[in-house]
């Protein structure tokens, strides 16, 4: 179900509210949306004591040294590109792990497979904070925390569930036919899987990787308690650090937060409707 | 074609990478979890095992147990109510609008998309007494209240506040499932339902709604469990305070397992938080009897 | 079209500077830094790999590079000069975090096994805990090995981190809680004389609210600021923490009472925004001279005089006024360097600690930075700011010293509790007997066994 799809469908139904308070409403509601990142944007390019005296209007002198600040000093630059090595890595190999055991579960003969897609389906019910406190200690003594690796490995972990519960239901509604001749034309296993099933399982690959990858990128908790080293920190555990609470330097934080959050918005801002698509679909088979 | 797909060697090669790193990582880890969370141990100590003293002390002393407990029902409650509620309502109309349905619907999905770190860290200087929200309320000649300090009352004025920023953040997924399942409704029904001389109100409760209903165990699943893990927002926004009035499971645990290091007792926390999970989930599967959604 | 909302707001975001490109400044506030300090830096916050140098680690609660707290700049200094001394030797890195996050992150590079080489750490239950579980070294050998350097420190200055007959802390710098007030403002309202008793203290109070003064500047959300004030009342009403701690005393006395009581009058002349206002947001309304007066430790001044050019020529000092004008205790503390009992490199560390603690070293803490010397080194008081003369000034005639509540309390989260209820106090989200009782319990229940 793509969004081209739940379009097509509605042009079709009757039932239609159209009158223009729904859309002043609507644009009253979308503002919300919208004016804290352009409040946020705005005042990172002003002095801290603009801040003050004038809270909503443009900045009177453009103050890029704020990102200048943040991006060098707030490490912010460094997070960024941890936070993108940390998660496409995790995409990489979650996708490849995935894939390879929905397809070992879902086409595979075996007696266990069954109960092998619901042992990984408990994954899909715990919370990160319960394994937080084991796998601290245990990283920890085998010298993975602070490490980026560390992270990855629950990264990866916690992105299999889903991943395999989706690209199972994927590589189930495939034919038989397809495999079937491909065995006779002499095809071994491992070709079949990765030279025909996977790239006719690109929709789920695409729509499984997008869900780890916001899920990462986000990540917070574990990133926080693994890392210590500032130059190892993801962007949202730099970002916690720099901002803090407890901070005067309004304006270096703004700043730091645009940074945070800008990437996120150009990506989705051009392929809008391919990620609201691809999340929601995921959603509603996870 | 048989014999190749049960070959014993190819299923291993398939399965056992995830299945190793799952066990490892996910699965041994609960189980010591749930040991550790039967003993006495400080980091810098040796765990002592202490049966089930831990969760004794955590629901007949832990007074900020029972506050987090509380908040982490609050939220998911409040999640449920409000998303289950704005989501549907979006969705509606958004499905029935004529144009710009796509914009609307991207911009109020977006904060689902963001850092929940970056938006706590955001909204905590928004709602500064000094301000964002403040001054804007300012300029209306209207003084605006110390929205993140405010703990008075048993669901304090903080934790409203958590809550609806919190919806800001995630009634998108709720409204992108709804629209989804709107979508899927086949459009003859609504045809019937129009020649019967049903008006829009009596088609949304007698044919929308009762088609929805595969879609709201997802969503609801998805709130509630979403909910209960609730601590980037909590945790950028008021770091638990003021006196601990606004934690949340999850940050009650971080403290706990991290500033205090009290590993067993933290990991306490985190069964009880498992469980709770564990039975969100039954729960939800339970009640709402639905045949399988085909999407 | 669908997209396009979107993308021209942050694209306008992104190119509105460029338009007005004559007003646009890029200044990113470290200019105050030469180039060469900030290169230096930047080795001291990387995990440079310099050669053969044996590499040893500090942690510290505040950026070295980031911040504008002139005493951390002092130390950033310090770890430039070791690294350039012990060029091809020793080379330190330093880890470094928020001070709020920095007791988490270094218990838990503890408990990986990963204790950095030197640790900084306030006195009471946090080095308690990390000298009960032998994370850290006694380092009375060292201090024994060379004379000079142990006999260089002032009077008293082990106390507080000497357990049985064991040294375990090198203080770098001390620090006593005192008002800063602002001259200019108290001359405004027509103060003449700062206050020595509490009711003249709360006359001023009254007196500056009149000119439309915010009379105190203070934190709530950080509760530690708000704790030293607590800290205060409580002494000026007779309560002793020794007492409390060893459960001769209880929280439901009468004197904590008066002394929460005294609380609360005081936080009437707070800023109106205190509940919700971190520390630094206090401290920032005191040297951006919107409120009169600020009740911080000395450490506070390199912060200040960082921040603002103006405020070192109108902010006097006085220390907090008793109930019968009498002088009173003063709450102190130092900031001290720990040594992992792990460390392979003892010497190296030494070395640095060493460092920390000479003539230039303490030198520039008093001139530069304006906290007090650990050492006897002579200072020159005309060079240093002047808020630190008024300090020394109140500490010559100082009758005895406290410690802060954290860290004289039982332990690291008995002084959370005391914090959290003095919080919620002022707050009135629970009356004074409700938040002394809660205080009480949880010693009952955790203390006193």
């Amino acid at each position: 179900m793509t969004g081209k799809n739940i379009s097509k469908n509605n042009k079709r139904n009757k039932v239609r509210l159209s009158t223009p308070i729904i859309y002043i409403i609507l644009t009253l509601l979308a503002a919300v949306y919208v004016l804290p990142l352009l409040w946020i944007v705005l005042v990172s390019f002003k002095t801290n004591a603009e801040v003050f005296s004038n809270p909503f209007g443009l900045p009177e002198v453009w103050q890029l040294g704020n990102y200048i600040f943040a991006w060098n000093t707030g490490k912010l630059g460094v997070a960024l590109k941890n936070s993108f090595v940390v998660c496409t890595v995790t995409l990489i190999v979650s996708l490849l792990f995935g894939a390879m055991a929905a397809f070992g579960i879902a086409r595979m003969k075996w007696k266990l497979s069954g109960a092998a897609l619901i042992y990984f389906m408990i994954g899909m019910m715990v919370p990160v904070h319960c394994i937080l406190i084991p796998l601290f200690v245990v990283f920890s003594k085998i010298g993975l925390t602070n490490s980026l690796g560390g992270l990855m490995l629950p990264y990866i972990t916690f992105a299999l569930p889903i991943t395999i519960f989706i690209l199972v239901g994927f590589f189930r509604s495939m034919p038989r036919e397809i495999f079937e001749a491909a065995c006779i034309d002499g095809c071994s296993i491992y070709r079949i899987f990765f030279n025909i099933a996977l790239p006719l399982v690109k929709t789920g690959l695409f729509v499984t990787g997008l869900m780890s990858f916001v899920a990462t990128w986000n990540e917070l908790l574990v990133a926080m308690v693994f890392i210590s080293d500032p130059m190892k920190k993801t962007l949202p555990v730099t970002l916690t650090y720099f901002v803090g609470p407890y901070a005067t330097n309004y304006v270096q934080m703004f700043a730091a937060i645009v940074i945070a959050v800008l990437p996120t918005i150009i990506v989705y801002s051009m392929f809008s409707n391919q990620i609201v698509s691809g999340l929601t679909m995921g959603a509603i088979k996870g | 074609m048989d014999k190749l797909l049960r070959d014993k060697k190819a299923i291993a090669f398939f399965v056992l990478p995830a299945g190793i790193l799952f066990t490892l990582v996910l699965f041994l880890p609960i189980l010591y979890a749930l040991y550790i969370s039967l003993c006495d141990w400080n980091a810098l100590t040796s765990p002592v095992f202490i049966g089930f003293q831990n969760f004794v002390d955590l629901f007949t002393k832990d007074k900020i147990f029972k506050i987090a407990l509380k908040n982490s029902i609050f939220f998911m409650v409040f999640s449920l109510i409000t998303q289950q509620i704005a989501g549907l309502l979006l969705a509606v109309v958004l499905s029935n609008l004529k144009h710009g349905r796509n914009t609307y619907k991207n911009i109020f999905y977006l904060p689902c998309v963001l850092s929940s770190a970056a938006l706590g860290l955001l909204f905590s200087f928004l709602l500064k007494p000094n301000m964002g929200l403040n001054q804007l309320l300012a300029v209306f000649g209207i003084e605006g209240k110390n929205w993140l300090m405010d703990v008075q009352g048993f669901i304090p004025l903080t934790m409203w506040v958590i809550g609806i920023v919190a919806l800001w953040i995630y009634v998108g997924t709720t409204m992108m499932l709804y629209m989804a399942g709107i979508a899927g409704i086949d459009n003859t029904l609504f045809e019937a339902a129009h020649i019967d001389g049903a008006n829009k109100r009596q088609t949304f409760f007698h044919v929308t709604l009762p088609l929805l209903k595969p879609m709201m165990k997802t969503t609801i699943s998805l709130t509630c469990i979403g909910s209960l893990k609730f601590f980037d927002l909590v945790y950028n926004m008021t770091q638990g305070g003021p006196n601990n009035k606004t934690h949340t499971l999850a940050t009650w645990l971080y403290f706990q397992g991290f500033s205090y290091f009290k590993y067993g007792y933290a990991s306490a926390i985190s069964v009880v938080l498992l469980i709770m999970s564990l039975a969100v989930t039954l729960i939800v599967n339970r009640t709402i009897n639905t045949r399988d959604f085909a999407a | 079209m669908k997209r396009k909302l979107l993308s021209i707001l942050i694209a306008s975001a992104m190119v509105l500077p460029l338009l007005s490109a004559c007003n646009v400044s890029t200044d990113d506030g470290t200019n105050k830094k030469t180039t060469k300090e900030q290169e230096n830096v930047d080795d001291g916050g990387k995990d440079t790999d310099s050669g053969n140098a044996v590499n040893i680690t500090w942690a510290f609660w505040d950026d070295l590079e980031a911040s504008s707290d002139l005493m951390t700049q002092c130390y950033a200094d310090t770890v430039d000069r070791f690294n350039e001394t012990y060029k091809d030797k020793y080379h330190l890195n330093v880890v470094t975090t928020n001070l709020e996050e920095y007791d988490s992150k270094v218990n838990a590079l503890v408990a990986a096994g990963q204790t950095p080489d030197i640790l900084t750490c306030n006195p009471g239950p946090n080095a308690d805990v990390y000298v009960e579980s032998d994370t850290v070294q006694p380092l009375n050998q060292y201090l024994d090995a060379d004379p000079e350097w142990k006999d260089s420190f002032a009077g008293g200055m082990f106390d507080r981190v000497t357990y049985g007959d064991d040294i375990y802390g090198i203080p770098t710098n001390f620090a006593a809680a005192c008002c800063f007030y602002n001259t200019e403002l108290f001359e405004k309202a027509g103060i003449d004389e700062v206050p020595a008793t509490w009711e003249g203290f709360l006359e001023a109070c009254e007196q500056l609210e009149k000119a439309g003064i915010t009379p105190i500047t203070n934190s709530a959300s950080t509760a530690w600021c708000l704790s030293m004030i607590a800290s205060y009342c409580m002494n000026r009403n007779g309560v002793d923490t020794d007492a409390l701690n060893e459960g001769e005393m209880h929280w439901t006395d009468e004197r904590c009472k008066q002394g929460a009581e005294d609380l609360k009058t005081l936080s009437q002349h707070f800023q109106p925004t205190f509940l919700g206002d971190s520390n630094d947001d206090a401290t920032a309304h005191f040297y951006n001279e919107e409120a009169a007066m600020l009740v911080q430790g000395s450490w506070v001044i390199a912060q200040m005089n960082g921040n603002s050019d103006t405020i070192e020529d109108k902010c006097g000092v006085f220390s907090f006024p008793t109930h019968d004008g009498s002088v009173g205790d003063m709450i102190v503390k130092t900031d001290n360097l720990l040594l992992s009992a792990t460390t392979e490199n003892p010497e190296a560390c030494i070395a640095f600690t060493k460092m920390m603690t000479d003539e230039t070293a303490q030198k520039a803490t008093a001139e530069i930075a304006g906290k007090i010397p650990v050492t006897t080194v002579d200072i020159d008081l005309e060079k240093a700011p002047k808020q630190l003369g008024y300090v020394m000034d109140l500490l010559e005639n100082l009758e005895g010293t406290i410690g802060f509540y954290n860290e004289s309390l039982a332990s690291v989260e008995a002084g959370d509790v005391f914090d959290n209820n003095m919080v919620s106090i002022v707050m009135e989200d629970s009356t004074i007997d409700e938040g002394l009782q809660e205080v009480e319990d949880f010693y009952a229940e955790n203390v006193w066994k």
